[in-house]
């Protein structure tokens, strides 16, 4: 039964990594690749846990938010400085994310200009009136909710074995040859593994007031939620090859896309099921993005923060937060907003952070006065140490294809 | 005397007695259980292993630091667990109220360094926790010291006393504790309690302001900006409040009560003795940016025909701030203003002598006399209290220069 107690920081995060830009880059590879790049979903599950477990353990062992301890041990310069990254970064996926929940609706027919301001009002309204237990509540309702790309799946009727056997074989190699689908697999994992999780993951793992004593429950909170997102990924992939790879129909560039190309070729249940869980992800994104945020920028500086004080206990957390939809929201709104470059922008600034987050992160879990008996074991370290080269050199390498254009 | 920063001197260059640079600064050691503030000794990184310097060593301390001693002499160090490391256990670590609140980090330590017979005794006095401090350790190395000074000089300080800093009781998650303390604050310049408290957070305030005694409450309150006065006076309940709005100066009461939405303001004033709400009444009727609305309506007028130790005899009833007694006003038929009595000049002279001839030409304004125009009299005529004189000449109350100079820096 610890294990209820506790579900709920692991679950959120690993599902909301699956947001509007995870799902446009999983529809984009399931129709252009077909069932060719399922295998990476074996390696960046492995790698999702590997790196949330050491976030939730640190939580557990440390009570205390990771910007806590990048503050703490490495001083006021380093955390000014990836506080700013982060600021910016996780900005521009507020947009993208308001971007997604706009798009999803258009499909019904709904105009942004009512969506937008209407979704922005309800995130914040959520989590300024929410304690952390409702607010925890509906996150993980709306983590069930990704079972929309299960069924859409399904109901593209896939070739179970070709996509079953695809996940399992070795790739071939002469698809590394090819730099579209090396930069496709590259977009795969650096959609895995985003800074701003492990911010969120660890301080509400903080708030939720786990310790080490459950924290055996907490790790199977992390390891089941990793997996249930995997599994969703896949389905998502799946979904795109068996329909529209299949036909030869490769150019969509957004999960809206996915959703309208299905329409006719999985049928309508499919249409709406993927278009409802595009706009469910990328409204519970849309919410998660600026309070990680607000988490990460409160503890840098020390001031209170967290979603079970009120708006007047923790003005600067709140305040955060509201800036952060207001303007993420906004800018969807002004006609002829360079909303495409300053996602750019964002994901190249997600790039540089990321090996400097996983570092930090490496670097304190192994920190024997912090973590005592606790740090990672040397087997575990090698995993660890293994995962984090490739995550870095990955997207140093989605950098470089970034700046190639 | 001077004040230098830990950051500053983490890092510094040792020299020894010959000049020869011999390591850099590692850590800074407090000793508690010897003396609560006294540096006991500088962790310096050498060549040749950790160096415990104490100050005492020392010339000089700042962004280098010379020792007069030998760095042969320099005793080697070994950790012990009854000291204080400054930048282990205080640099960046969180700082909690007296609730367990998160209030702030701190940014910086500040340190004082006092030259005693040829040698130095460095004191914690301070944490940083505003931007100062924040901004020497972002440039730090980047910016040349210099300039770094004089950029910091024009950066106000937000600091917390050391004495409120509470670090004996060790807490597990090596949180910095504030020990603002009922018994401590009492202890304090009511100004110095406005600066803590214009950094706490609001619960934080709201407790301060509970406990401490009213009349402290009140001088500490009229030292505030008026939107901290307005959430904190919110914030109480209203006994309280009017409580301590009674023992304000009426003219900061006015502001206050004219500040706070009219329900609240309403409510407070239903609270009060009547005496004291009337006072106030009154002056809200005036609008804030004039003498009137600056002036306080408790000062002392007494008849022309008294003597000085009549105005003894006043000024030892009177109830109201110090700084109004600096003038005693001279009142003749129909309350009407006379003249102006230094309170000096009744200090030095005998108890019989008429009062009259102790008056000086005084200078009075009309009520609705513009803040600027207050502020350039007060300028012009040296003045310390000037009277506010109604349409038939009679004194309503007095402006003293204390409201004059917050009304200037607050325009600032």
């Amino acid at each position: 039964m610890t294990f209820l107690a506790v579900v709920g920081p692991g679950f959120i995060t690993a599902s909301v990594d699956n947001d509007a830009g995870g799902i446009a880059t999983y529809s984009v590879a399931g129709a252009q690749f077909g069932y060719s790049l399922l295998w990476i979903m074996i390696p960046t599950t492995v790698a999702l846990v590997v790196i949330q477990e050491m976030t939730s353990r640190m939580g557990a062992v440390t009570g205390k938010g990771l910007s806590d301890l990048i503050r703490e041990e490495f001083g006021f310069r380093v955390t000014f400085f990836l506080m700013i990254g982060l600021v910016i970064t996780n900005f521009g996926n507020i947009m993208a994310e308001f971007a997604g929940v706009a798009s999803s609706l258009e499909l019904f027919g709904i105009s942004k200009y009512i969506v937008v301001p209407l979704a922005a009002l309800f995130v914040w309204a959520l989590v300024v009136h929410g304690t952390y237990s409702t607010v925890e509540k509906i996150f993980l309702s709306a983590s069930l909710f990704y079972v929309c790309y299960v069924l859409s799946g399904i109901l593209a009727r896939p070739d179970w074995k070709a996509a079953a056997l695809s996940t399992v074989t070795r790739p071939d190699s002469l698809g590394f040859r090819n730099y579209g689908y090396l930069s496709m697999m590259i977009g795969l994992v650096g959609t895995t593994i985003a800074p701003w999780m492990q911010f969120y993951l660890q301080a509400s793992i903080v708030e939720k007031g786990i310790t080490v004593r459950q924290y055996k429950a907490s790790r199977l909170d992390v390891i089941i939620g990793c997996l249930f997102a995997s599994i969703v990924a896949w389905f998502i992939i799946v979904a795109c090859a068996a329909t529209l790879h299949t036909i030869g129909k490769y150019n969509i560039e957004t999960g809206a896309d996915a959703a309208q190309a299905l329409r006719p070729l999985a049928g309508e249940y499919a249409y709406i099921l993927f278009a409802a869980g595009l706009f469910n992800a990328s409204l519970f994104a849309a919410s998660i993005l600026p309070i990680s945020t607000a988490y990460a920028v409160c503890e840098g500086l020390g001031l209170e923060s967290g979603l079970d004080k009120r708006f007047d206990e923790a003005p600067a957390f709140y305040w955060l937060y509201t800036a952060l939809i207001v303007l993420g929201a906004g800018v969807l709104l002004v006609p002829r907003f360079p909303l495409f470059r300053v996602m750019v922008l964002s994901q190249v600034v997600n790039g540089v952070l990321l090996p400097f987050v996983l570092i930090f992160m490496l670097l304190l879990i192994n920190d024997r006065e912090l973590m005592g008996e606790h740090v990672n074991s040397r087997g575990y370290n090698a995993i660890a140490w293994f995962t984090v080269g490739a995550m870095i050199a990955l997207s140093i390498a989605l950098l470089i294809a970034q700046a190639r254009g | 005397m001077s004040l230098v920063a830990l950051s500053e001197l983490l890092g510094a260059t040792v020299r020894d007695a010959t000049g020869t640079v011999r390591g850099r600064v590692r850590e800074i050691a407090v000793a508690p259980q010897d003396h609560p503030t006294r540096i006991a000794f500088l962790i310096v990184r050498t060549a040749d292993g950790e160096r415990a310097l104490p100050p005492n060593a020392l010339k000089a301390a700042g962004s280098s630091v010379r020792a007069d001693t030998e760095a042969s002499s320099w005793t080697r160090y070994t950790p012990s667990d009854g000291v204080l490391l400054l930048k282990r256990d205080l640099l960046d670590q969180q700082i909690i109220d007296v609730h367990g609140r998160k209030v702030v980090r701190v940014n910086d330590v500040e340190l004082e360094c006092t030259p005693v017979n040829s040698h130095l005794l460095l004191d914690v006095v301070a944490v940083d926790v505003g931007a100062r401090g924040a901004i020497r350790r972002l440039s730090k190395g980047v910016v040349p010291s210099f300039t770094l000074r004089a950029l910091l000089a024009r950066i106000p300080p937000r600091v917390i006393p050391w004495q409120y800093v509470d670090l004996i009781e060790t807490d597990p998650a090596r949180r910095v504790k504030l020990k603002i303390a009922y018994k401590g604050l009492s202890q304090l310049h009511p100004a110095d309690i406005a600066d803590i408290v214009e950094d706490l957070p609001p619960a934080e305030r709201e407790a301060v302001f509970e406990t401490i005694d009213e009349e402290v409450a009140a001088e500490t309150l009229e030292e505030l900006d008026p939107d901290v006065q307005v959430s904190i006076v919110e914030s109480l309940d209203k006994d309280r409040a009017a409580d301590i709005v009674e023992e304000m100066d009426p003219d900061a009461a006015a502001d206050l009560l004219g500040d706070l939405p009219e329900e609240q303001s309403g409510e407070i004033l239903k609270e009060m003795e009547p005496e004291e709400r009337q006072e106030v009444t009154q002056l809200l009727e005036f609008p804030e940016h004039t003498a009137a609305g600056r002036m306080t309506t408790e000062f002392i007028a007494i008849d022309e025909t008294a003597v000085a130790d009549d105005a003894i005899e006043a000024l030892k009833k009177f109830e109201g701030s110090r700084e109004a007694l600096a003038t005693i006003y001279l009142t003749g038929p129909g309350q009407r203003l006379v003249g102006a009595v230094p309170l000096v000049r009744i200090a030095i002279s005998s108890p019989a002598v008429q009062l009259s001839t102790l008056s000086e030409p005084y200078v009075a304004c009309a009520p609705d006399t513009p803040e600027s125009e207050v502020a350039a009299l007060f300028d012009k005529y040296n003045l310390i209290t000037l009277a506010v004189v109604d349409e038939h000449g009679r004194i309503a109350g007095i402006i003293t220069a204390d409201d004059v100079i917050s009304m200037l820096r607050r325009k600032d």
